[in-house]
């Protein structure tokens, strides 16, 4: 059905007039079981069907959702929407799609029955998530799970066809005891058989439990260990910002290719391609195969990500990151170190142990100038060793600076997704020397 | 729009013996326009209509979205639905609505300028316009990002009490980025503007004055900005104190927050209910969030429960008064709802929102609050910010700001005066609040799936005093 909805919607809007499209259409199921205080506060599930469209008619452009009701409205829809796209100026810069067809490789790990079928015995997992947080000494439990199947197709007026079948989960667990005690972990991907329940709502539990009587932090600059958590977070913005798009607008600290952006233990790389990765997929928006895209080799900065049009007017390889508008990272990479956890403490004589942040927000995208508020268990490391919780504490920084003050890497990656960092992040705990910590006067 | 298989849902569910069952039924219709150093990246535009449906079985809340509006799909999701709410049902958290009187209403506001019929054109012009007056001022503007968006939401709600309500409203909202090059520094600003109107608003906005005095003024900040003294008392404008409400007077007061429905993400609150009538600041500080304002950006007459929504006096003359409320929050502390429960979708369900968060003005003109000051800081708009998921801890960087001195504000500019500083101490450190009333748009983000909704904050200047500023 869905074939059939968007190689009819590329007939009519070519027929119509269009020089260029890429539609794509997506059927989606999917559900939630949200819990809070121990207990599930909502059930949802939805169904979606639609279509996204990019037309253009000389260097005009328009981006459009289709909804599907029959073929009547098809046509006419079509048409008025021509209509709309003659209307515009040209996009002098826009430099055209890419031309296919394409051979796609096989993305292992994308699709699992047992997601689709899973329907409702998620409340299983939910309950053994919630038990076992509270076997780990959690009063209260909190989070979601949310479990989907989709079907897309792609396919464009320069002769390309994609079809992918797949699933998607999310899990989140955060543990309370009362409002400093509190510990937090997530957890995404395609397959059922990664997702460790009893580890995340395990390790939700245990920070919860040591985040008991928090002092105040003190100001000052600290070594920290981050937790994968805070790190998805801030890895979001880092690779955001090899966006072309995010470059051209302002929103990027990456200013020049080649320039050292970090220290020479950070590689960050791009991936879409990534077994059991929340968002692998095999084409990028407007059907390109997609790669592996290095962002930071040893804390080189490599270059900015693209679609074709974009990589056309630089004059640089496409890297298959369409976003036909603003092309986007997929998945994020970062490769794992050679510590173990114990070892990454036992480089530290006096920092913090950070394993949830929020609120990342930034002064100045070029410099990078942030600050972002730890959430959940903080701890103080002396010697090695944590030695007490602590509390109401803020990280204030640089993008630049914190990638270059990395300076040992964990070695288990972990793929985290979550509130604020929208693209899947596998990363290990890190180590970043001479952080500022502020607190509020 | 379906209202007929929106009707049909809701007999359906009865039909299941659900104990509760409302549809809403939404029209989407909105554009986007990008222009991006000069040029016009693309035009988005799209129309859609989804079904939310929400209903209680065995005490235990289901939610279905649906844009699929065969009879048939319609059926059988609602019947997966029901089987995993009853699943869940063994695990539930008891849910209990507050008893709220049927309402029947219309809600239907007439944009004069309508969005849908404002000529494509027209709309580039007006970004042109503005990107036009800033390559004007010669000023190096290396990135200018200018974002304009419009919708007009059309929403059919029932529900299984009898309530039957229809609205219509339009809202217009225009982004920019700004990075100006001073100096071989970059510095930049960012804001929005927004309204539940049409495009009339635009006008009132004076965008293409407002941008070029911003960067007028940051290119001076860069020039011969100074670094703001260690303890000062502080004057905030408008722009300001609407942050500071949304975030340290408004989150705080979500009653969601408060029993921990957000916990896992949005956070929780350090007021509880036991805190109801304490004071928490200055008695010159009342704060209020008001659906009903006309031309709010996060204006209602009637939530997405179906309650007829009011205006809520969060803190009244220094005390903790009220909170934000939807049924299931009323419920829990014995009251009626008071109409605060939002959705930003048709497949999102509805939660404890803000509307239109504003600290009521005094009776002091801005100056007025300049002359008992004989050193401070006057902070006009600001750029980083944060508070803690329990919303204490809080931080607000000064983007454009100016020395005050014995009595006057001068045209010295201050560098990036910074404020860290916990929610009651803020609070209580005000000691005036003027009569320059400015309303600013934002996309409020909450839940799980995330919903950015839209909503106004502001009020006047107000004045704090001995903040220690970094």
């Amino acid at each position: 059905m869905i074939e059939e909805i968007s190689n009819q919607l590329k007939k009519e809007l070519l027929k119509a007039g269009a020089d260029e499209v890429v539609i794509s259409t997506i059927e989606q199921e999917a559900n939630q079981l949200k819990f809070v205080n121990n207990r599930i506060a909502k059930v949802g599930n939805e169904r979606l069907i639609g279509s996204s469209l990019f037309i253009v008619k000389d260097k005009k452009i328009l981006s459009t959702s289709y909804q599907p009701t029959d073929k009547e409205d098809l046509k006419k829809f079509c048409q008025k929407t021509m209509k709309m796209v003659r209307l515009l100026p040209p996009n002098e810069q826009y430099r055209g799609l890419a031309e296919g067809p394409f051979k796609y490789k096989k993305i292992e790990n994308l699709y699992d029955s047992k997601v689709e079928k899973l329907g409702e015995k998620g409340v299983e997992i939910v309950e053994e998530g919630i038990n076992t947080a509270l076997s780990k000494g959690a009063k209260r439990v909190a989070g979601n799970f949310e479990y989907c199947t989709f079907r897309r197709h792609l396919t464009t007026s320069h002769g390309i066809e994609f079809s992918e079948k797949g699933t998607k989960w999310y899990c989140s667990v955060r543990a309370l005891i009362d409002s400093y005690a509190t510990g937090h972990m997530t957890s995404s991907g395609r397959m059922l058989n990664s997702l460790n329940i009893k580890e995340i709502a395990g390790f939700a539990g245990e920070i919860a439990k040591m985040a008991r009587n928090p002092q105040p932090g003190v100001e000052g600059k600290y070594d920290v260990i981050f937790e994968p958590m805070p790190l998805a977070n801030l890895f979001n913005y880092v690779a955001g910002a090899a966006s072309i798009f995010d470059k051209e607008a302002g929103f990027s600290f990456l200013n020049k290719i080649d320039k050292n952006y970090g220290s020479s233990k950070v590689t960050l790389t791009d991936d879409a391609t990534i077994a059991d990765g929340f968002n692998s997929t095999a084409a990028d928006s407007e059907g390109v195969p997609t790669q592996r895209n290095v962002i930071l080799n040893k804390g080189q900065f490599k270059g900015y990500l693209h679609n074709t049009s974009t990589a056309r007017r630089y004059g640089v390889k496409n890297t298959a990151n369409a976003g036909l508008i603003a092309p986007a990272p997929w998945n994020i990479w970062v490769n794992p170190g050679t510590y173990n956890k114990e070892e990454l403490f036992r480089e530290v004589k006096r920092g913090i142990y950070i394993t949830n942040i929020w609120y990342t927000r930034f002064q100045n995208y070029i410099t990078g100038e942030f600050s972002t508020i730890p959430r959940d268990g903080i701890f103080l490391i002396e010697n090695g060793k944590i030695t007490r919780p602590i509390k109401e504490i803020r990280v204030k920084s640089s993008l630049p600076d914190f990638l270059k003050n990395i300076s040992a890497l964990g070695k288990k990656q972990y793929q985290i997704k979550s509130w604020e960092a929208d693209i899947p992040t596998f990363t290990p705990a890190v180590l970043v020397k001479g952080m500022n910590i502020t607190k509020p006067k | 729009m379906y209202e007929d298989l929106a009707e049909y849902s809701l007999a359906y569910l009865q039909k299941k013996r659900v104990d509760y069952a409302e549809a809403r039924l939404e029209e989407h219709q909105s554009n986007r326009l990008i222009l991006k150093n000069s040029v016009l990246e693309g035009v988005g535009s799209d129309q859609y209509q989804g079904l939310g449906l929400r209903f209680v079985l065995n005490k235990t809340l289901g939610f279905l979205s649906i844009n699929d509006f065969d009879k048939e799909t319609l059926k059988r999701m609602i019947d997966h639905s029901l089987r995993v709410t009853a699943r869940a049902a063994k695990i539930k958290d008891p849910l209990e609505f507050s008893s709220e009187k049927v309402v029947k209403g219309k809600d239907i506001v007439k944009a004069k300028i309508d969005p849908l019929d404002y000529p494509v054109e027209e709309k580039i012009k007006l970004l042109s316009q503005i990107n036009k007056e800033l390559l004007a001022t010669k000023l190096d503007l290396p990135n200018r990002y200018l974002s304009l968006s419009d919708n007009v939401v059309n929403k059919y709600f029932i529900n299984s009490e009898g309530a039957k309500i229809v609205s219509k409203v339009p809202r217009v909202v225009l982004f920019y980025s700004l990075t100006l090059k001073e100096n071989n520094r970059f510095i930049q600003r960012s804001w929005e503007y927004g309204a539940a109107t049409g495009y009339e608003s635009f006008n009132q906005w004076n965008l293409n004055k407002r941008l070029v005095q911003e960067m007028k003024a940051l290119s001076d900040n860069v020039k011969r900005g100074i670094s703001a003294p260690k303890m000062a008392d502080v004057v905030v404008a408008p722009e300001v104190t609407g942050i500071m409400v949304h975030e340290s007077a408004g989150h705080p007061y979500e009653a969601d927050r408060i029993f921990g429905r957000e916990a896992a993400q949005a956070g929780e609150s350090f007021i509880n209910a036991k805190m109801l009538g304490q004071q928490i600041g200055n008695p010159c500080i009342t704060v209020v969030d008001d659906p009903n304002m006309a031309h709010g950006y996060g204006y209602y007459l009637y939530d997405d429960e179906g309650v007829k929504a009011r205006r809520k006096y969060l803190i009244k003359n220094g005390k903790i008064n009220e909170f934000l409320h939807d049924r299931e929050t009323a419920s829990k502390m014995g009251l009626p709802s008071n109409g605060s429960a939002r959705a930003n979708n048709y497949d999102k369900e509805t939660m404890v929102r803000m509307s239109n968060t504003i600290l009521l003005p005094g009776k002091y003109s801005e100056e007025e609050l300049f002359e008992s000051i004989k050193l401070g800081v006057y902070i006009k708009n600001f750029m980083e910010w944060n508070i803690d998921d329990k919303r204490l801890n809080q931080k607000y960087v000064g983007n454009e700001a100016y020395l005050i001195k014995n009595g006057r504000l001068t045209d010295q500019p201050v560098k990036n005066p910074a404020i860290e500083i916990t929610t009651p101490k803020l609070w209580s450190s005000a000691d005036a609040v003027a009569n320059n009333s400015e309303f600013h748009a934002g996309n409020c983000g909450k839940g799980e799936p995330m919903q950015a909704i839209p909503v106004w904050f502001g009020g006047p200047s107000f004045r704090l005093r001995k903040i220690r500023l970094s």
